[in-house]
């Protein structure tokens, strides 16, 4: 039986892609619309970023590759051998330029995608918030007045300055990780670390 | 919409309902794994359903018990887990029973579980506690029997991942960690993210040989070669050597015993921290992502019950067990025996060759009648 990947199509992809071409394994030349790719020995499953530990912590994948914002946000329970040296970013609160922060002693709104990284973020510092649940384009909420600040991933900070935003905190940096299903990781020792050592091995 | 309210239609979230083949199965599988447990002279034990809360007043089972106030306004709980209430009988009814006392159980207990696909509330275990034994022969007998259970179940591929939870109590306290940062440690450990500890390490200005020591501790892994490294890696700190050196003696046994290829080692296993004291397993197998059962050493929990001693127990999960089966293929049979129809016209007669037909032991659908029904 081959061993399953989970990887997302999302910004990951490419890193993912260089990744294991680097370490000479095998890898989709264009999944096209497949979600499911069978290629020498390995299965890929192609599935929404926010999925990947999902996949893996039900062992429906044994590894994938996930940013660490995404997994702080699902709070898998998968482990998490590999920093894979890609895909880094921050994980930022930004608020409208110019705007004097924490005037009010209210509850502060917060959109995100992150609800659960950014409750457990402003509950550490006692500050009371409403988060606002968004699915994408997170940036628009406060100058549209949907919210007072946002918390996000960045990378350049260029699309939080063209929204008149800017980084008043950071909440965590990420970058991508190999995630591996624990009962793949025991049950299918020697096939799950011949793929992590390969990988590490091709971390650049 | 007309028709009954969802609630006379639906059961609530988290639990469930097993009818006919599969309840059979389920039946079976429980039957397997008692007859292991009898076989190995444990005592079926059957305790009360709820009990006082303070009973399950562990920090991390008390947050996810269902509690309610008795008529006399005590709190009570349900059952969220077996270990606890067996405790308390061993060290209370059974107080002057000598020990060794071996001790199963097999029923539902009740945690609240936050909604998430496949978690449930409603729990179904069968395990056993070994109180009051030796250490090694106790440690090593009840991970013989977790792997009689699964060998009779037929199930295939199937291992039991050991650690000893002493490694990293004792980098922990050598190096002095508070608490917070103790937890934090201890997530990243488990999530074998050894860049994540040495981060936490460093933020705290945790360095030297007993730090790195705690950063490569989820790296030994694999099979019992993980053990020799791990003396080697953890030589610098007395009690995490000697927690290396205590696992290494129930593996070696397992080893001698047969059951070597069934054995993994974890020392990153460090979940249930508040809880175990020593040995800490789980068991996995191919097909199900996550674990069928586990347990471990808790030498302090008795004594919060008055007869302070060393215990060491594990449960397997029914639900899981079944799941692992069906995606294994290895389901036992859900059919029923078929049945001798028994019918007639007239009652009494039909009655008396239906138990004569009982009375030679076999299965019967009573029919008579049923023409009338119809």
């Amino acid at each position: 039986m081959s061993l399953t990947v989970a990887l997302s199509k999302g910004k990951l992809l490419a890193g993912a892609e260089a990744l294991f071409r680097r370490a000479r394994l095998p890898f989709p030349e264009d999944p096209g619309r497949r979600l499911v790719v069978a290629l020498d020995g390995l299965r890929f499953l192609f599935v929404k970023d926010m999925d990947v530990p999902t996949y893996v912590e039900y062992g429906v994948a044994d590894c994938g590759v996930a940013g660490r914002d995404v997994l702080l946000e699902t709070g898998s329970d998968v482990y998490e051998p590999l920093d894979l040296l890609f895909g880094r970013c921050r994980l930022v609160v930004a608020r409208p330029r110019g705007e004097a922060a924490d005037t009010r002693s209210s509850t502060l709104r917060v959109a995100t995608k992150y609800a659960r990284v950014t409750s457990a973020h402003f509950l550490e510092r006692g500050v009371s918030v409403e988060v606002v649940r968004l699915a994408g384009s997170v940036e628009l909420a406060p100058g549209l007045g949907l919210s007072d600040c946002i918390v996000d991933v960045v990378e350049t900070g260029r699309t939080l300055e063209e929204n008149g935003l800017v980084v008043v905190e950071e909440v965590a940096s990420s970058s991508a990780r190999l995630v591996v299903n624990r009962a793949s990781f025991h049950a299918r020792r020697e096939e799950v670390g011949r793929l992590v050592d390969t990988l590490s091995g091709a971390r650049s | 919409m007309n028709g009954p309210s969802h609630r006379l239609v639906q059961v609530p979230p988290g639990v469930q309902c097993f009818v006919g083949a599969e309840a059979r199965r389920r039946r079976r599988i429980e039957e397997t794994v008692v007859s292991a447990f009898e076989g190995w002279d444990y005592e079926e034990i059957i305790p009360p359903l709820f009990d006082y809360a303070d009973v399950f007043a562990s920090p991390g089972l008390a947050a996810r018990t269902y509690s309610f106030v008795g008529r006399d306004g005590s709190l009570l709980a349900l059952r969220p887990d077996f270990t606890s209430l067996l405790a308390k009988i061993a060290a209370g009814r059974l107080a002057d029973r000598p020990a060794p006392i071996r001790l199963y159980y097999s029923g539902e207990v009740l945690r609240y579980e936050p909604p998430k696909a496949g978690r449930q509330s409603e729990l179904f275990q069968m395990g056993l506690e070994h109180l009051g034994g030796p250490r090694a022969p106790a440690d090593a007998e009840i991970l013989a029997v977790a792997g009689e259970c699964l060998e009779s179940l037929g199930i295939t591929g199937w291992v039991l991942a050991l650690g000893h939870v002493g490694a990293f109590h004792g980098l922990v306290r050598a190096l002095g960690l508070p608490q917070t940062v103790a937890d934090l440690v201890s997530e990243r450990v488990e999530a074998k993210d050894a860049e994540g500890v040495r981060a936490a390490l460093s933020a705290h200005g945790a360095s030297g040989e007993v730090a790195e020591a705690l950063v490569g501790l989820s790296a030994l892994a694999g099979d019992r070669g993980a053990l020799a490294e791990g003396a080697r890696a953890l030589a610098c700190c007395p009690d995490a050597a000697r927690a290396v050196a205590e696992l290494r003696e129930v593996a070696d046994a397992l080893e001698v015993a047969g059951l070597g290829g069934h054995v993994a080692i974890d020392l990153g296993e460090v979940r249930g921290l508040d809880y175990y004291t020593g040995l800490v397993f789980r068991v996995y197998a191919p097909g199900l992502g996550f674990e069928v059962g586990g347990g471990g050493r808790y030498d302090t929990l008795l004594a919060r019950f008055g007869r302070p001693m060393p215990a060491v127990g594990f449960m397997l999960g029914l639900d899981r067990l079944a799941l692992l089966l069906e995606r294994q293929q290895a389901l036992p049979p859900g059919e029923a025996v078929a049945a001798d129809r028994v019918d007639g016209e007239a009652l009494g007669a039909a009655l008396a060759v239906a138990r004569e037909t009982r009375a030679s032991g076999r299965r019967v659908r009573f029919d008579a009648g049923a023409k009338e029904a119809r």
